[in-house]
């Protein structure tokens, strides 16, 4: 599948890239519902963007128990509003810190690669992201992504 | 069975217009006296009328400066800082972080609009404000806390004495934030020590630096603004088109001869090209031969090579302009800085005689962080050797030697100024009081202009326009700045330049476009695309119309309304002068012998009646105001037979 590859040298921290996800994420510019966070690194010198990396594992789904994350056309982790109870448990499971959740409309939300165009390629000025089809390396991807396919084909098996 | 007839529903009041988009809605009204912050709303109407930034922070400076017949002094409680942003601010579109500050300055006395960019005018819009009008003056240090509807006005004793840099430092510490989550725009010691030539510096290496500013927070006793990125939505009328339209300004920008050098390399590419035209200030005007310099190593590229370069942009920039640097070697060696802009490689560089880069790079980093103008730092270190070398100043009034090219002395003095000690005491009033105090020699050496404004870094003696702009200003810099896509105007591609009359023509002809940038939220660099399409952007934020001609008409109306200002200020035409020295002729160089005291009247006299002010008085014409929709204007300028 094509995922976000992104080049940390790149990036000069102009936050275009929240701006855009947050468009998509709420249609409006509202960077504090972005779910790409540009973090500083040494001091004020150096920037990076960051999200979810659609891991194999989904540890998102595999946490959530009303079966409320799926994985959609473009092959990433997302949520299901209408399932959703915003519990919030997908939000401490994911060892990245990648899902967040929205208080005032009590669901979790996370990158859902905007169905497979993202907004966040198309802002960035220097190329730090990038949307592109490269080789998965993890080791612990057919294992993983066998049991990703289990629980979707079971609806994390509770129903 | 006849229809039944639904009445409309019953209208209570007057219907208000909704939020133009782009706007956060209000505005923050600090009273430091009363230690009181609120926010006050403004009508879509008002918005249209002022758009923000330069054209709000007008208005209020008329509205609310005015004492009798006269006008409130910058060190009056009275004066009002205006930090105002754009529409434009935290959307899409390349450079729009933008900071405006608009107050009454201490060179001039008079009204300043001077600009940065960083993350201001995100943080604030998205807290919920389009700009902060802060009045009064704390009984002691404070710096105000921003972080949504959480406004505090807090003790700032521990900030004390720290630099821009530290500051901003210190600042993330103790609030627990980091990178952008908190914009900081502070004072050095320089503002704390009411230096006149003070700045307000923030998000390392972003200076609004005209007229003084740096000296009113001081004042003030306001030490920082410390604006944590709020967590507020911002809406646009037309958001896809805005997006569309950002994207095809940075194609502009990335693809258009005029503009491609500037997006490649920022303002570098200034130190060659204007060597060129002879308007590259070398040692206080007093050659523009660069001599046994090798001009190759000042190349645009070769100057980014001699550092380790991180890109450090604005909000939504893809220019490739701001950078940190970390110097590879020499005594400064593994200090980060800020890359110096074209006017810091010539106010701390070359107008200083200084052409080692790393020094220069560092020296210009130090002006950053002690907070001040480094084009007015130039300029009175620049006379300082001059005079030194001359002998007009001897090493016992200044207190040690200062050669030309001394960084490390340079520094010394700036650390004097910072804290007014011995000499830097006289030199924190800026070169036009200084060499007026001392008078003879030291007075005819000095750069300003008439009004007391501290010219940009060039030498101006060849790039007329930009000395007569500067002359005629009523807001201490370039009021109308240089000319970008002037064709879109119906003026020429080129002119003479040491033709007064064209000159002046041109001048004239600009005027308006600065000024509706600097409303805008936006950098004056990533608007260097015909302005269609700035009205475009501005347009879809906002879902008004807006027109090329509004634009030009907007910022005339906002220099008339700065213009009346000034003019109750006790600015008037007689100040419109360059001094003795930054009015003189080169005598070597590419623009030897063009002698810009021969026309000067003519030239000022031609953009009087191109820009419809009155010659004598300054004042602009019955016509011009009521052409440009200021009756009210008229009226209180001219009385009522106007």
């Amino acid at each position: 599948m094509k995922v976000l590859k992104i080049t940390p040298e790149r990036c000069t921290g102009c936050l275009r890239c929240e701006i855009a996800c947050s468009y998509v994420q709420v249609g409006a510019f509202q960077p504090a519902k972005s779910v790409i966070r540009v973090s500083p690194f040494e001091g004020h010198t150096s920037y990076a963007p960051y999200t979810c990396t659609q891991c194999a594992e989904g540890w998102c789904m595999t946490a959530c128990p009303v079966g409320a994350i799926t994985i959609n056309a473009a092959g990433a982790k997302d949520v299901l509003d209408d399932r959703c109870v915003g519990c919030k448990l997908c939000t401490i499971a994911c060892p990245y810190g990648t899902v967040f959740y929205d208080a005032s409309t009590r669901k979790a939300f996370k990158c859902n690669l905007c169905g497979g165009d993202p907004a966040c390629v198309h802002a960035c000025p220097t190329a730090a992201i990038e949307y592109e089809e490269v080789a998965t390396r993890d080791w612990l991807h057919d294992f993983a992504a066998e049991r990703a396919s289990h629980v979707l084909a079971t609806n994390g098996g509770r129903r | 069975m006849s229809p039944v007839t639904l009445s409309a529903p019953r209208q209570v009041g007057k219907p208000q217009p909704a939020l133009p988009g782009g706007y956060a809605g209000q505005l923050l009204r600090v009273d430091l006296t009363k230690r009181k912050a609120w926010a006050e709303p403004w009508t879509p109407d008002e918005m249209r009328e002022l758009i923000g930034g330069a054209g709000l922070g007008a208005m209020i400076l008329y509205r609310e400066t005015a004492k009798g017949k006269g006008n409130v002094s910058w060190d009056h409680p009275d004066n009002r800082l205006v930090l105002g942003t754009g529409p434009l601010a935290g959307l899409p579109v390349w450079g729009t972080g933008g900071l405006t500050v608009v107050t009454i300055g201490a060179l001039t006395n008079g009204p300043t609009s001077t600009q940065a960019n960083g993350f201001f005018g995100t943080n604030l819009k998205y807290c919920g404000y389009d700009a902060i009008i802060v009045q009064g003056q704390a009984k002691d240090w404070v710096y105000l806390y921003i972080d949504d509807d959480r406004i505090e006005i807090r003790d700032a004793k521990s900030y004390l004495g720290k630099d821009t840099w530290e500051t901003q430092d210190a600042l993330s510490r103790d609030l627990g934030l980091t990178g952008h989550q908190l914009s900081v725009y502070s004072i050095g010691p320089a503002g704390e020590h009411l230096v006149r030539f003070a700045a307000i510096q923030g998000d390392y290496g972003h200076v609004a630096s005209k007229n003084g500013v740096g000296a009113v927070m001081g004042k003030k006793k306001l030490k920082a603004v410390a604006i944590v990125k709020g967590t507020k939505a911002l809406r646009a009328a037309d958001p896809r088109g805005l997006i569309q339209c950002a994207d095809d300004i940075a194609h502009d920008l990335k693809t258009d001869p005029s503009a491609r050098s500037l997006y490649e390399y920022g303002t570098l590419p200034g130190v060659v090209n204007l060597s060129k035209m002879g308007a590259l200030p070398i040692r206080n005007y007093t050659t523009s031969l660069t001599g046994d310099v090798d001009m190759k190593s000042w190349e645009a590229p070769r100057l980014r090579e001699g550092f380790d370069h991180r890109g450090h942009q604005c909000n939504a920039c893809g220019m490739h302009h701001c950078h940190m640097s970390v110097i590879r070697q020499g005594p400064y060696k593994g200090k980060i800085v800020d890359e110096p802009e074209y006017e810091g490689w010539s106010g701390a560089g070359w107008t200083i005689g200084a052409t080692d880069q790393s020094a220069v790079a560092w020296l210009n980093t130090q002006t950053d962080r002690a907070c001040v103008d480094v084009n007015e730092f130039g300029w009175v270190i620049g006379w300082v050797m001059e005079g030194l070398e001359k002998g007009w100043l001897t090493k016992q009034q200044v207190g040690f030697d200062l050669k030309w090219g001394d960084v490390a002395g340079a520094d010394r003095l700036l650390q004097m100024i910072n804290r007014r000690e011995g000499f830097g005491d006289l030199l924190a009033e800026g070169v036009k009081r200084a060499s007026e105090k001392l008078g003879g020699e030291a007075a005819k050496a000095a750069i300003y202009t008439g009004k007391g404004a501290s010219p940009r870094g060039h030498d101006h003696r060849a790039r007329w326009e930009e000395m007569l702009d500067t002359a005629t200003s009523s807001t201490a810099t370039m009021e109308t700045g240089n000319p970008v896509h002037q064709t879109e105007l119906g003026l020429p591609a080129r002119i003479n330049p040491f033709d007064g009359v064209e000159v002046a023509k041109l001048v004239a002809g600009c005027r308006g476009r600065r000024a509706f940038e600097d409303s805008l939220g936006i950098c004056i660099f990533t608007t260097r695309t015909r302005l269609e399409n700035i009205c475009r952007a501005l347009s879809a934020a906002t879902g008004w119309y807006y027109t090329v001609a509004e634009a030009m008409r907007f910022g005339r109306r906002t220099a008339a309304i700065n213009r009346a200002t000034a003019l109750r200020c006790g600015l008037t035409p007689n100040l419109e002068v360059p001094s003795f020295r930054y009015g003189s002729t080169p005598h070597d160089g590419p623009a030897a012998g063009q002698a810009v005291s021969a026309q000067w009247e003519k030239m000022v006299d031609t953009w009087y009646k191109e820009v419809g002010y009155d010659r004598k008085g300054g004042k602009p014409l019955p016509q011009t105001l009521k052409d440009l929709g200021l009756d009210w204007l008229s009226k209180e300028l001219w009385g009522k037979k106007a």
